[in-house]
């Protein structure tokens, strides 16, 4: 490896495009081209933050919690039917339709029967988070059980594994990385429901945080909320590659990156 | 009585809507602990043949017998090996060995036992926790030889497994398959379209034509082992096989060339 690549390995570059975004924000608000009211600068966000963050930490913990449960609840029902599914090629084939079908409702669009069907509150948030992750987890379960090599099937077949001992040694292993891949993309796109549900359907969480904020004027704390919500969405996002990592150590090196 | 009776066997398949006779006709018998090398030039459906002893596909007419009984499936005494060793990347090379144990419910402390030995005899001590991807070549084919000698296979089929080896690493896995298959005696099938792997190998070489597939010739090689290559007998013997297969090859090659 050059030594030029390995010198700036431990530097944490990814902060420097944010840090340089900062800088433009201080720049703008300073030149005053908005109004204060509108676009307030970086340390009155920062102000924001050390004002209220007892709000800001019950939104945070709320949201989390939402995204927490619906994720939670999509892996377990959508990483057995993807094994199934991926498994089964004659149900695949009878179900594959209505997947396709389902998983383009967005979940902004679920929003008014969610709240029809269960009222305001945890219920219909929680449930549209379940389905906004239980596609992109479905549709990678499946996708990583039809990606494993046919010839590892017919082994165990010769060695007459049991159909449990192919889905438990083989299709869930096999297809762990993609699965992986899904809860990336489940708990991304769970996160972006549970501020769409709770700007409409709940009165707490950071989406409900934000919209009240509009609604008094108070743009540094629709800010600082949209702050939050980007840097917990990292966050996030930072554990479940964590996860992946690890699950998946043997792929080490056989991959261009996890 | 022959341990494996091959009667008049056809096989035709179909390939892009055109039918593709593979075998036409092969009748052949292999006694207890024999090892018979099919030879042939590349698409003579020796691989045909063998997935159809692995009870992977069916005969389209005749039929196999082992020990008297028609095949239907896979035989719960047979095991195989293949070219690309068919080792699951995400189990450790242990894990790996132990498959078709713990595919027939074998009690782990057995399992680890014969793991154990079995490693040691393929000499992979000390690769026990290494996932395949780390393996050389041959080291991965010893780890494929070792889980298919766990469960005493009385029936062994291996289609090309030293294929894909240098040829230093060839020789070595020859001698040492010799050896193992000595201590636990089963029957062998070992396609191959090597003529000097055959002869090195073979107690009987079965030369198939090119497709359809027919038994040309079935040639006994009368050398003690451990034979040497470069002996005048065994040149002997190599001379007579590539007798029998000099025009195919020349006939594939100028069917390559038009």
């Amino acid at each position: 490896m050059p030594p030029a690549r390995h010198l700036g390995r431990h530097i944490p570059w990814g902060a420097l495009p944010l840090l340089l975004l900062l800088l433009a924000w201080e720049l703008v608000s300073r030149a005053h081209i908005f109004p204060d009211v509108l676009l307030p600068s970086p340390l009155e966000v920062g102000r924001a933050f050390h004002e209220e963050w007892w709000l800001i930490a019950n939104a945070v913990a709320a949201s989390v919690l939402r995204v927490f449960a619906g994720v939670t609840l999509a892996a377990i029902t959508a990483i057995p039917s993807g094994l199934l599914l991926g498994r089964f090629d004659r149900l695949y084939r009878v179900m594959d339709w209505t997947i396709q079908i389902f998983r383009c409702f967005p979940a902004i669009a679920l929003v008014p029967l969610a709240i029809l069907f269960f009222g305001i509150g945890n219920k219909p948030a929680i449930i549209l988070i379940w389905i906004s992750a239980f596609w992109p987890l479905l549709i990678n379960t499946i996708f990583g059980v039809h990606s494993v090599e046919r010839g590892l099937l017919r082994i165990a077949h010769s060695a007459h594994a049991s159909e449990a001992m192919i889905l438990r040694e083989i299709l869930l292993p096999g297809a762990l990385p993609a699965i992986l891949t899904g809860l990336r993309l489940a708990v991304g796109s769970g996160w972006l429901t549970v501020v769409t549900a709770e700007m409409i359907a709940v009165r707490s969480g950071l989406g409900y945080l934000i919209m009240y904020a509009q609604t008094v004027f108070r743009a540094d704390e629709v800010l600082a909320g949209m702050l939050a919500i980007g840097f917990i969405g990292f966050l996030l996002d930072l554990a479940v590659r964590a996860v992946r990592q690890h699950v998946c150590r043997w792929q080490e090196g056989l991959v261009i990156a996890q | 009585m022959s341990f494996v009776r091959i009667a008049a066997v056809h096989k035709i398949y179909e390939r892009r809507g055109e039918a593709v006779h593979a075998l036409a006709g092969i009748d052949l018998e292999a006694g207890f602990g024999e090892f018979l090398c099919l030879l042939g030039v590349s698409g003579c459906g020796k691989s045909s043949l063998l997935q159809i002893l692995a009870g992977h596909e069916h005969a389209t007419s005749g039929g196999v017998f082992v020990e008297g009984k028609p095949l239907d499936g896979p035989h719960p005494k047979a095991a195989q090996v293949v070219q690309d060793h068919g080792l699951f990347p995400w189990m450790t090379v242990e894990r790996n060995v132990g498959f078709n144990l713990r595919a027939r419910r074998t009690k782990s402390a057995e399992i680890a036992a014969i793991v154990r030995r079995m490693i040691e005899t393929v000499g992979l001590q000390g690769f026990e926790k290494r996932y395949p991807h780390e393996l050389s070549g041959g080291m991965r084919q010893r780890v494929g030889i070792a889980r298919a000698f766990t469960t005493n296979p009385h029936l062994l089929l291996m289609d090309e497994p030293f294929g894909a080896l240098d040829a230093q690493t060839r020789s070595l896995m020859q001698a040492e398959l010799l050896r193992i298959w000595r201590a636990h005696r089963a029957t062998v099938f070992f396609v191959t379209h090597s003529v000097e792997e055959a002869v090195y190998l073979a107690d009987r070489i079965v030369v198939m034509t090119p497709r359809p597939g027919r038994v040309r010739a079935i040639i006994p090689v009368e050398l003690s082992r451990p034979r040497d290559p470069t002996s005048p007998c065994f040149i002997r013997y190599v001379r007579q096989v590539l007798g029998e297969i000099h025009d195919d090859v020349l006939n594939l090659l100028r069917e390559r060339q038009a």
